[in-house]
């Protein structure tokens, strides 16, 4: 679903910072704000594209897994349908422009997912239904600055960007996002409230290379610095880019089939 | 012994004064003895649906009871069967129930609606016996099968729904997923409050799979013979209790406050009643002592102590306050039977916008001890009422008494 828009929407400013503020890199290849925007819009846009997803909610109390199989189609469509456990399997949710529904077989109802029930955690885990929502486009919601270039782990640089919403309506009011410099996708994200308190960590990882030297992280990790003890890893395979996907994937008549 | 004699023959000297002083007391012990009764209904009534609907003694753990108001449903006791069964051998303990509360959004219908419930999950027998749900039906019947649902009457209203309404609750799992259950509407029940209009009310098993805790539960029931004995037995249920929290009702809050407010306001009202008539009273025993004031100078010349005359304008105080007091008691009695019998509907206005466990109609509560006290406070009103008029007379001086030629 919106999972590369994620990786998209968090990386993405981090090119979209070098437009909106004044870097303050001080070494001389330090790339441009549309050189960057270049590199990601490269490695995170697509025309359709399908994968599974294996989502490990962990907490103090206990561990659970899903399996989701989830769909996109540019920006504005996305479908997901959770294959277990058995609890969850059939439970299908699908986003059209900024609309979330979602499917509950046991009672073959449709809930749509808005107001204060965005802010819950998806399936009780560290992403928020907003954080699905979140637009890619960060270009329009933050300003930013390049303040460095540092070390992100394993011997990588990455650059660091700090984002500033322009309006309040933005959900994560600021960001602060390491950069990896050779793959062009965000490797870690701190996410702020207005207060200046830490939210929530992002970290993804095991980035691959795809066909026409795409590179895409298949493994994230996010804390939700509110509740204690817990995280929530999502690790991606038969990721397929470019797959031709119907209609009806991105349909109500998909999302309530049963 | 003469000055008893003379504080009776006073007592009927002046007929209508002594009416009058009379008169206040029985109106003082009247108003006592309805309102200490109704005082005593009201409590008595809220704590009596207190203890039935949370246990006379609660076993929840520790954190759960800290942010109870948020439903913390990981904070749950795992498989209570077991404990169950420990708590039933602990000597006083009669029933034990798990529950489980939780808030949900309810749907009738294709569309899931904007309906805000609490989903109450317990097993039949405590909807029956304790919570006696039978007797607030006002369509349909109890749990019987396990996907049933019985609707708040608020509820019921709000949804549109009937018996045999098929409902969705869309509740949350311990997780904070979202996790609906489906079942039909078997009764719809009002208690004439919030606490039972605004509930929907299940069994335990479809609850825990909602919730996820298969087996387990959020709190444990405790009841014994008599909820005012419920602080000892929750101290012997501690002994098997380990890490969880265990509370008498009375020792919770909002009740363990309310102990304390129903003296405040008993207290209060006995305070300003008996204020009140004693003013009466030593308004007419002043003037007696006025009328009478060359009388106790004479008295007092032929060797009536101080003391004496005090005596003596209590004692009349006392014996009109016993006659006046039997009497008040006697119509108050009426009053507050009344009140027992029949009660006062305070409307649903009033008790849907309470959280606390008030029945739309409420009734007194009329007791030998309400009888007592308000007598005995009659008798208190008379002696506080005669004392400043009586120690006036104590005053006086022979001399000047006999010039005053009164």
């Amino acid at each position: 679903m919106r999972w590369l828009a994620m990786v998209y929407g968090l990386t993405i400013f981090s090119a979209v910072a070098m437009v909106g503020g004044e870097s303050v890199a001080e070494a001389a290849p330090t790339p441009t704000a549309a050189e960057i925007l270049a590199r990601i819009d490269k490695n995170m846009t697509f025309e359709t594209r399908s994968m599974t997803v294996k989502m490990t909610s962990v907490s103090a109390r206990r561990t659970r897994e899903f399996q989701m199989r989830a769909y996109g189609r540019g920006e504005d469509q996305a479908a997901i349908e959770y294959l277990s456990p058995a609890r969850e399997q059939g439970t299908r949710m699908l986003r059209k422009g900024e609309e979330l529904w979602m499917y509950l077989p046991s009672v073959e109802k449709t809930q749509k997912i808005s107001g204060h029930m965005l802010r819950q955690g998806m399936m009780g885990s560290d992403v928020s239904y907003e954080d699905m929502m979140a637009a890619s486009d960060l270009r329009t919601a933050y300003n930013a600055v390049v303040t460095g270039s540092e070390d992100c782990g394993n011997g990588r640089m990455c650059w660091k960007l700090e984002m500033t919403a322009k309006d309040s309506t933005v959900t994560y009011p600021k960001r602060i996002a390491w950069i990896d410099q050779e793959y062009g996708v965000s490797t870690k994200q701190e996410l702020y409230a207005v207060s200046g308190m830490l939210l929530k960590k992002w970290t993804m990882s095991e980035v691959k290379n795809f066909e026409n030297g795409r590179y895409f992280p298949t493994k994230m990790e996010i804390s939700d610095q509110l509740q204690s003890g817990t995280k929530t890893i999502l690790e991606f395979t038969e990721i397929k880019f470019g797959v031709d996907l119907e209609d009806e994937v991105f349909s109500m008549r998909w999302l309530e089939r049963h | 012994m003469i000055l008893l004699r003379l504080a009776a023959r006073n007592a009927t000297r002046n007929f209508q004064r002594t009416l009058l002083t009379a008169g206040t007391v029985v109106f003082g012990t009247a108003l006592l003895t309805v309102g200490l009764a109704w005082i005593n209904g009201i409590f008595g009534q809220m704590f009596s649906l207190a203890a039935a609907s949370t246990g006379d003694v609660r076993l929840v753990d520790p954190d759960f009871a800290a942010r109870e108001d948020l439903f913390p449903m990981y904070e749950y006791i795992p498989d209570v069967g077991p404990l169950s069964e420990k708590v039933r051998e602990v000597p006083g303990v009669i029933d034990v129930y798990p529950r489980i509360i939780t808030g949900v959004t309810l749907t009738v219908g294709d569309e899931i609606g904007d309906v805000f419930g609490l989903a109450v999950g317990a097993p039949k027998e405590w909807y029956e016996k304790r919570l006696e749900l039978g007797k607030l039906l006002v369509d349909g019947r109890l749990l019987e099968e396990k996907d049933d649902l019985v609707l708040g009457k608020t509820l019921s209203d709000r949804l549109n729904a009937k018996v045999g309404s098929e409902v969705v609750l869309l509740g949350q799992t311990q997780d904070g997923s979202m996790s609906p259950v489906k079942g039909t509407v078997v009764g719809i029940v009002s208690g004439g409050n919030a606490l039972i209009d605004q509930q929907v009310f299940m069994n335990l098993e479809p609850i825990q799979y909602m919730v996820d805790i298969e087996g387990g539960a959020t709190e444990l029931l405790v009841y014994g013979d008599d909820p005012s004995s419920a602080v000892p037995l929750a101290e012997r249920v501690r002994s098997v209790g380990g890490s969880l929290l265990v509370q008498a009702w009375s020792q919770r809050d909002p009740w363990s406050g309310m102990m304390n407010l129903i003296n405040v306001v008993r207290g209060t009202l006995s305070g300003i009643i008996v204020f009140i008539t004693a003013l009466g009273v030593w308004n007419t025993m002043m003037m007696s002592v006025l009328e009478r004031t060359g009388e106790i100078g004479v008295m007092r010349a032929m060797g009536l102590s101080s003391r004496g005359a005090v005596f003596l304008f209590v004692i009349e105080a006392l014996t009109i306050a016993a006659l006046g007091g039997m009497v008040g008691v006697l119509l108050g009695s009426v009053g507050a039977g009344f009140l027992e019998t029949y009660g006062v509907e305070l409307g649903d206005q009033v008790t849907q916008n309470t959280p606390l466990p008030i029945r739309s109609r409420m009734f007194a509560d009329l007791s030998w001890s309400v009888v007592g006290t308000s007598f005995g406070l009659g008798l208190g009103m008379a002696v506080v009422g005669s004392f400043p008029p009586s120690f006036r007379a104590a005053l006086i001086q022979p001399v000047t008494a006999m010039r005053s030629r009164r």
